[in-house]
């Protein structure tokens, strides 16, 4: 804003306040008002949706459901978006960059908007970005509100596991563990992480040079490949993808984890 | 004297004008309410600018249920669950308040968001108020702080797996991330501190700075004054007096090139300089 145009606002407002009336009782008795509405609301939501208590906290098996407050729903879905399906949609995007971009120009709004002009009908950029960030929120919360409800991995049959074999066992885990929370396998689950119905295709590979938490036999490093490559994503997902949000499945038995990766690697492949 | 003076006050009344003017002569009291009280606003102001102190009541409201909430609860990962049901199911009106606090946390949202859409709307940040505005946009993003800390305290599966998965999505920030997860953590993975450092974090650490920011907030309205809605009557007169000014001017202004040759009356009288 121009030096005049400011002295020019601070004339005009210093001539509102001139003809205006006391903050007390005049704009105080409105606040109220609506503040006393705003309690009434809280406390009718309190008694009519009463909070309860989900299960408790269990480490082991974890059949979760890794869904946040609706009011991070936003955040989250923008993990279904950016999943480093290509180049141009790297998950980094919405961990770190998009939430990190709004933060900075949320705060630096009044220095990059500096026109004088108030009235929202006499500025259509201003209304355009509020009405997309707005409208971008809203849709991106109510997608997640009404997002992919985790479908139990059970029910899914593949052809090529024969009962008793390791891979069997391998699914059981995968069903129990509630991967299916995040992960799309054969048309169900979550799409937060990568779908894993042709995971056993792809030829993933890691070098890692540290250790993994739960030794298992023959899973060494450096280089991770095969079903050691899912063993080490397992039990350090981090470790295997750099910036991966997975958390980690640290509370397996060796024997577990080979089983499951066994499942895994063969997806696609055998398992189909 | 206006007419409330009916004549010499009653012993109580003279104690108490005595406690006021003792106040008011060391603290200032008198004279920092009147700015704050009977400071002029402009006339006309929307419904639409009370909703900041909404969102600030409503962080005074989610600040008594939480104290409440304080006596009863224990950070420890093994009894953290269990003082949750004891609060919901046992204690007296236990339930509502844990209701207000959860209930509370979302509308705080909702009305830091709205607050923001109309200071937007209405252009209330430009020049002077550009760091009302900052304040207020770290005050959001400190109310959105809150809710993430506040989350796991309940410790049951939803808001344990959920904080799991924000805190790999801090640490998988670029080059401090890993550092910030670690401090929220208190450690490289979640163990029993984490529980008791988020507790710490959401009733000690973000309260503080939100009091903090409200203070400057509020001081800089107070100081700036509540803007005037940009249709409001006076305004729209005042815009058209101007207009109007500038179209006349536009009228009797010479053609083109031959602008009429005005002397300009002198504002300052001629000096005459010593000697001359």
């Amino acid at each position: 804003m121009k030096r005049a145009e400011q002295e020019a606002y601070e004339r005009d407002y210093a001539q509102a306040k001139k003809e205006g009336k006391p903050f007390f009782p005049y704009a105080i008795y409105k606040d109220h008002i609506v503040a006393i509405l705003v309690f009434a609301a809280i406390i009718g939501m309190a008694i009519w949706q009463r909070v309860g208590v989900g299960p408790p906290v269990y480490t082991a098996t974890s059949t979760f459901e890794p869904r946040p407050e609706w009011y991070f729903f936003f955040l989250f879905q923008m993990l279904k978006i950016f999943k480093n399906q290509n180049a141009l949609l790297p998950v980094i995007m919405a961990t770190f960059i998009v939430p990190n971009l709004l933060m900075g120009l949320l705060i630096a709004t009044p220095f990059i908007d500096q026109r004088a002009e108030r009235r929202i009908s006499k500025r259509p950029f201003a209304l355009s970005v509020a009405v997309l960030v707005f409208v971008g929120i809203g849709w991106l919360t109510y997608q997640g509100e009404t997002g992919a409800v985790p479908v139990s991995g059970g029910a899914i049959t593949f052809t090529g596991i024969t009962p008793g074999s390791a891979a069997a066992a391998g699914q059981t885990i995968f069903a129990n563990s509630g991967c299916t929370s995040c992960h799309m396998i054969k048309g169900s689950g979550g799409q937060v992480g990568p779908n894993l119905t042709n995971v056993g295709t792809l030829g993933k590979t890691s070098t890692y040079a540290g250790t993994i938490p739960v030794k298992v036999p023959g899973v060494k490093g450096p280089v991770y490949s095969g079903e050691n490559w899912f063993v080490l994503h397992t039990e350090c997902p981090t470790c295997a993808t750099p910036g991966s949000a997975m958390p980690a499945f640290a509370n397996f038995t060796a024997k577990e984890y080979q089983q499951l990766a066994t499942f895994l690697n063969g997806l696609g492949t055998t398992y189909k | 004297m206006s007419t409330t003076d009916i004549g010499p006050k009653g012993p109580v009344g003279q104690v108490g004008e005595a406690v006021v003017e003792y106040v008011d002569r060391r603290a200032g009291a008198k004279t920092g309410i009147t700015w704050f009280l009977k400071r002029n606003i402009p006339s006309e102001t929307s419904w639409f600018q009370t909703l900041g102190f909404a969102a600030m009541a409503t962080f005074g409201l989610q600040a008594v249920t939480g104290m409440i909430l304080a006596m009863y609860y224990k950070p420890d990962p093994t009894t953290a669950y269990s003082s949750i049901q004891h609060i919901t199911n046992e204690v007296t009106w236990g339930w509502l308040v844990r209701g207000m606090h959860k209930w509370g946390a979302s509308a705080m949202i909702i009305l830091v968001f709205l607050h923001m859409a109309r200071v937007f709307l209405f252009g209330s940040y430009k020049y002077p108020r550009e760091l009302t505005w900052v304040t207020g946009a770290i005050l959001l993003i400190m109310v959105m702080f809150m809710g993430l800390t506040g989350y796991l305290l309940v410790w049951d599966q939803r808001a344990y797996w959920a904080t799991v998965v924000a805190m790999n999505i801090t640490a998988s920030a670029p080059i401090i991330g890993p550092y910030i997860a670690d401090i929220l953590r208190a450690g490289s993975n979640f163990n029993p501190d984490t529980l008791s450092r988020f507790y710490s974090i959401h009733m000690l650490v973000i309260p503080g700075g939100i009091a903090t920011f409200i203070g400057l907030h509020l001081f800089l309205v107070s100081k700036l004054g509540i803007t005037e809605p940009p249709w409001a009557k006076r305004a729209m007169r005042a815009r058209r007096a101007e207009e109007a000014a500038a179209r006349a001017a536009a009228r009797e202004r010479a053609p083109q090139g031959r602008r009429e040759v005005t002397v300009a009356p002198a504002t300052q009288p001629v000096k005459v300089e010593a000697g001359q």
